[in-house]
């Protein structure tokens, strides 16, 4: 989808608009001259209603009933919310394109790895993870693993080892990231993370995580079942007869036909998460508490029923957004498809 | 047909042990110093009385060891020395938390909350008999309105297009928005006081039962209502999809041409084709239902199982939360095996590829 069709169409045209202005009170929270700080308790202003400042207040949005000035409450939330949202939906898109590419193109028998790269990466792997976490239990065997694996990884790269070659095993990736796919997907998606983020320390980057973490097996499907479809056609059987290896041909001729349907969706995937983000941070799990959100403003408005701009001030920029998201999403109408 | 059933749950069961494993172990890796602080103050009656720090020690101690923390989390561990490069693993054998939480899972036993030592399986059976209702009255509400609407749909074309957008924009809005806006205009005595803002009214002895099922319907009604609304954007647009791409298939037009009048066509011919991609979202609903429930029941304080878990989420009451992932899962299994049953009965053509 080319930027000039993006422009021809009006509504998108103010998604987008909306989408750059938020994106742009975000990035410059820090810069903005705002009267009060998101944290801030003002005692002498609890619920203020919007519009009604006085040039003494100046708390031109409104306050809660803990007297945090709303505006600066919105404007932190909206960075909270994109900080966190816009690379859940990168990562967890990241993942899903890999893992679901993987399934959908080798499935379950056509994976055969030589027996000398099996454990060449299975030792490199096995090295790695022990150095990250430092729990080697024998320092000594350290050296010598890494060696050995990274001498029949390159081995193997020369093709000089008929034996080590000439063994394969059939690889199930599709079996594995399937079972992957329904382990998660056991449990509903709100008490997955809500579980998962209450047995962590809170804070912004393992929120993030656990929401890509929970998040990548929607774009996996998608994923999964668009390069199924593709590695049927003839003009994949085409490049086949070429002689491209399989891993050129499922970067070059596959993904760029396959991940059209998960990049039109990824604003669907952004709006998922944050829908997800404030949900949690409405009942108060996943972000530490001195963080501004939207969620979290949206909460206090049980402390005092009077106060609809609480809800209604929130909500409409959650409103906005979703549908600015979902209008990106859309197929354009020109065109039709 | 069964022996369909039993292979699905056979390999559906690994699926729920690999969940409440992962979930297990992850919530045992953090450190739980806290806890057992906050649970030796609940115990101790009296907030004022000061203890030493010996006493402090035992009674840690004593708990630890009541709540079968003092023992390895797992078969083995792995200690990492402080001075650096060398760590020790160690094997512990058959008495470790894990192994022991699942032969008293095996046992019917789920172990008793941190905050209040209650058995968990006791909580559970006890907020669900509220829970399970309640959600399955705001499904069976989402589903009847979903195929009215739809159907409606189909003889006034006119209004299709504006009740799709007003679902739509519906469908934008995360529930706990919905719920608490629903919450602020007609149960606020600022606003309109139609319903009572949250709980429960404890039934009185002298109240006859009609009173008893009138306040329990009246304090009901706007929970359901916001999961209904919530739910009914999927389900409308998914069979209103469908039911406009069976009623321009030839068998429909068929129908149509032999003389059949519009209604009949609808009802006895496309319906049926076109219920069936939606029973793939009814299955999936229960479930969703009880995701709904954990909003939905923490805004209107409702003594639900979702608020159990949300309270139980927020004090990292690990034995709870335990034992809900477990019951969870459970139900989703069950939903899915529910739906390839469904799918069996309702569609031949699929029985030969099952």
């Amino acid at each position: 989808m080319s930027f000039s069709s993006y422009f021809s169409n009006r509504r998108k045209l103010v998604a987008l608009g909306w989408l750059a202005f938020l994106l742009l009170v975000a990035a410059l929270a820090d810069w903005l001259p705002l009267p009060y700080a998101p944290g801030d308790s003002d005692l002498t202003h609890l619920s203020e209603p919007p519009f009604t400042a006085l040039a003494a207040s100046r708390h031109w949005l409104g306050t809660d009933p803990l007297g945090r000035d709303l505006l600066a409450g919105l404007v932190f939330g909206a960075r909270t919310t994109l900080i966190i949202s816009i690379p859940a939906a990168l990562l967890a898109v990241g993942v899903g394109i890999l893992l679901g590419s993987a399934a959908g193109f080798w499935g379950n028998t056509s994976l055969r790895v030589s027996l000398g790269h099996c454990f060449g990466v299975g030792g490199l792997l096995l090295t790695g993870f022990l150095s990250i976490f430092r729990l080697w239990p024998a320092p000594e065997l350290a050296w010598p693993l890494t060696a050995t694996s990274f001498a029949l990884v390159s081995l193997l790269a020369t093709r000089h080892v008929e034996l080590l070659q000439r063994v394969t095993l059939t690889f199930p990736v599709d079996q594995l990231v399937m079972s992957a796919i329904a382990l998660l997907e056991s449990i509903p998606r709100l008490i997955l993370v809500l579980v998962i983020a209450s047995v962590q320390e809170s804070s912004v980057f393992t929120l993030l995580l656990v929401l890509s973490l929970t998040y990548w097996t929607g774009p996996a499907r998608l994923i999964r079942a668009e390069v199924m479809r593709i590695r049927a056609l003839p003009y994949i059987e085409a490049v086949r007869a070429t002689g491209l290896t399989n891993m050129s041909i499922l970067i070059y001729h596959v993904l760029p036909n396959a991940s059209r349907s998960v990049r039109t969706a990824f604003p669907l995937s952004i709006a998922a998460l944050i829908g997800l983000e404030t949900t949690l941070s409405f009942l108060g799990i996943g972000l530490p508490t001195e963080i501004a959100s939207w969620g979290r403003l949206m909460a206090t408005a049980r402390l005092d029923s009077a106060a609809w701009w609480l809800i209604v001030e929130p909500g409409l920029l959650l409103l906005g957004t979703m549908l600015a998201l979902r209008q990106l999403a859309r197929p354009d109408e020109h065109t039709g498809k | 047909m069964l022996r369909l059933l039993l292979t699905r749950l056979l390999r559906l069961l690994p699926v729920t042990w690999g969940i409440v494993s992962v979930f297990f172990l992850l919530s045992r890796a953090l450190p739980d110093d806290q806890l057992l602080a906050r649970a030796i103050e609940s115990q101790l009656d009296t907030g004022s009385r000061a203890i030493t720090a010996p006493q402090r020690q035992a009674l840690e101690l004593q708990l630890r060891r009541r709540l079968g923390l003092d023992k390895p989390v797992f078969y083995f561990s792995i200690q990492r020395s402080a001075t650096g490069g060398q760590s020790h693993w160690r094997w512990h054998g058959l008495r470790n938390q894990y192994h022991l939480w699942w032969l008293d899972v095996v046992r019917g036993e789920l172990g008793r909350s941190y905050r209040d030592n209650k058995p968990v399986a006791s909580l559970l059976i006890e907020t669900l008999r509220f829970t399970l209702p309640f959600t399955a009255a705001a499904a069976f509400l989402a589903i009847g309105a979903a195929l009215w609407l739809s159907l409606w749909m189909t003889r006034h074309s006119r209004w299709r297009s504006y009740l799709l957008t007003i679902l739509y924009s519906l469908d934008a809005l995360p529930l706990f928005v919905v719920a608490l806006v629903l919450l602020y205009l007609l149960a606020n005595p600022d606003m309109l006081a139609l319903f009572p803002v949250y709980g429960f009214d404890n039934p009185e002895p002298t109240d006859t039962w009609l009173a008893n099922v009138g306040s329990y319907l009246h304090h009901l009604a706007l929970p359901v209502f916001s999961l209904v609304l919530i739910t009914l954007p999927g389900l409308v647009t998914q069979l209103d999809a469908s039911l406009q791409h069976e009623l321009q298939t030839a068998y429909a037009v068929t129908a149509r041409a032999k003389g059949l009048a519009f209604r009949q066509v609808v009802r006895h011919h496309t319906l049926r084709n076109a219920l069936l991609p939606v029973v793939a979202l009814v299955t999936d609903l229960l479930p969703a239902m009880v995701a709904g429930a954990v909003v939905v029941e923490v805004i209107f304080a409702l003594p639900g199982m979702g608020r159990l878990l949300a309270d139980a989420a927020a004090a990292r009451d690990y034995p709870v939360l335990q034992g809900s992932v477990l019951l969870i899962a459970s139900v989703r299994l069950l939903s899915h095996i529910v739906a390839d049953g469904l799918y069996w009965q309702l569609d031949p053509r699929l029985r030969s590829q099952l």
